[in-house]
C-alpha cells in the first residue's frame, strides 16, 4: 500500500505542502481531500512534478493516488538571488490600478488588461490577490481580456482565500482558484515580477 | 481581442467625460469597451469608448447631448 496523505479538513495550501514533502521521501502516494479546489491544487502540483495519478471519488473523501514517473522532478528551492530567467510574472492586488483615485483607478485598469492583450510581450503569469480577485469574476468588465488571456497561454492564478474572504468563489469567471503556494512560487521564481 | 468585427470609437476631450459615458453605456446594456486611445490616433494618454460599427446609431443616442465628446469615428 501507498504512503497516505491525509489532507482533509486542511485549508490550501496545506494539502498542497503536505503532498509535496511526502514526494520527496516517497515514490507513490495516496492523496485524500475533502473539496473541490485542494483536489485540482493536488493534481496540478503532481502534474507539474511529472507524477502520474489517477482520482476516485469515495464517500470519504477524494482519493489521488500518485506515481513519480521517470521525468519527476521535486524542485529543490532555488538559491536566493541566482539569475536565471522566466515567465514575466504580473501581480494585481487591487481591482484598481495604482493607489489614488478609485474611480480613475478602475479605468486604468480595465485599459491595462485590455491593453495587456494586444502587446507582444505578453505575462506568463498573472496573479490576482486581495480586491484584485473581484476582476477576475463573471460580471466583471475585464473578464474577457482576462480569458483572452487565459487563452493565449498565459497562467492565471487567482487567489482562493481572497474569493472565498469577499464570498466570491462561485461567480469565478476566468483563472484558476490558486492558493499561496503557487502565488509565492510564482513570485520567488526567475522570472521578473510586476506589481501593477 | 479584437476580432474581425468592425469597430468605431468615440474620442472625449477629458477622461470624466468618457467616465460618464461609460456609465451611460453600460446603464443602458449598449455593447462597448472602455480602451486606450490607440496610439495611430493620439499619443496622448487617454481612453475612449470602442463600440461595434453597426451599433453607432444607439451608441449616438445615449450620449448625444448628454457628454461632452470630441468625434466618433472608425478605429481604423
Amino acid at each position: 500500500m501507498s504512503f497516505q496523505v491525509d489532507a482533509r479538513g486542511l485549508d490550501c495550501p496545506q494539502p498542497v505542502i503536505n503532498t509535496k514533502k511526502a514526494l520527496e521521501k516517497h515514490d507513490a502516494l495516496t492523496v485524500i481531500v475533502d473539496n473541490e479546489t485542494a483536489r485540482e491544487n493536488v493534481k496540478r502540483f503532481l502534474a507539474s512534478a511529472g507524477c502520474s495519478f489517477a482520482v476516485s471519488e469515495k464517500p470519504d473523501g477524494i482519493y489521488i493516488s500518485a506515481e513519480k514517473g521517470e521525468t519527476a522532478v521535486v524542485e529543490k528551492s532555488p538559491v536566493p538571488g541566482e539569475a536565471g530567467s522566466g515567465p514575466l510574472v504580473v501581480v494585481i492586488s487591487e481591482d484598481v490600478m495604482g493607489r489614488g483615485d478609485r474611480e480613475l483607478g478602475a479605468i486604468l485598469i480595465r485599459s491595462f488588461l485590455h491593453t495587456v492583450t494586444e502587446i507582444d510581450n505578453r505575462p506568463g503569469i498573472l496573479i490576482f490577490f486581495n480586491t484584485g480577485v473581484k476582476l477576475t469574476v463573471k460580471d466583471s468588465p475585464v473578464v474577457d481580456d482576462i480569458k483572452a488571456l487565459e487563452d493565449s497561454g498565459v497562467r492565471v492564478l487567482v487567489c482562493g482565500t481572497c474569493l472565498n474572504f469577499f464570498g466570491i468563489t462561485d461567480q469565478l469567471g476566468a483563472g484558476i482558484v490558486s492558493n499561496m503556494y503557487d502565488i509565492a512560487e510564482a513570485m520567488t521564481g526567475p522570472g521578473k515580477v510586476i506589481s501593477v | 481581442m479584437i476580432g474581425t468585427e468592425s469597430y468605431h470609437v468615440v474620442l472625449f476631450h477629458s477622461v470624466n467625460c468618457a467616465m460618464y459615458a461609460d456609465r451611460l453605456l453600460k446603464q443602458k446594456g449598449t455593447p462597448y469597451k472602455l480602451i486606450p486611445v490607440p496610439r495611430h490616433i493620439s499619443s496622448n494618454c487617454g481612453v475612449c469608448i470602442r463600440f461595434p460599427s453597426q451599433n453607432q446609431s444607439e451608441v449616438e443616442e445615449v450620449i448625444q447631448g448628454v457628454v461632452e465628446f470630441d468625434v466618433i469615428r472608425p478605429l481604423y
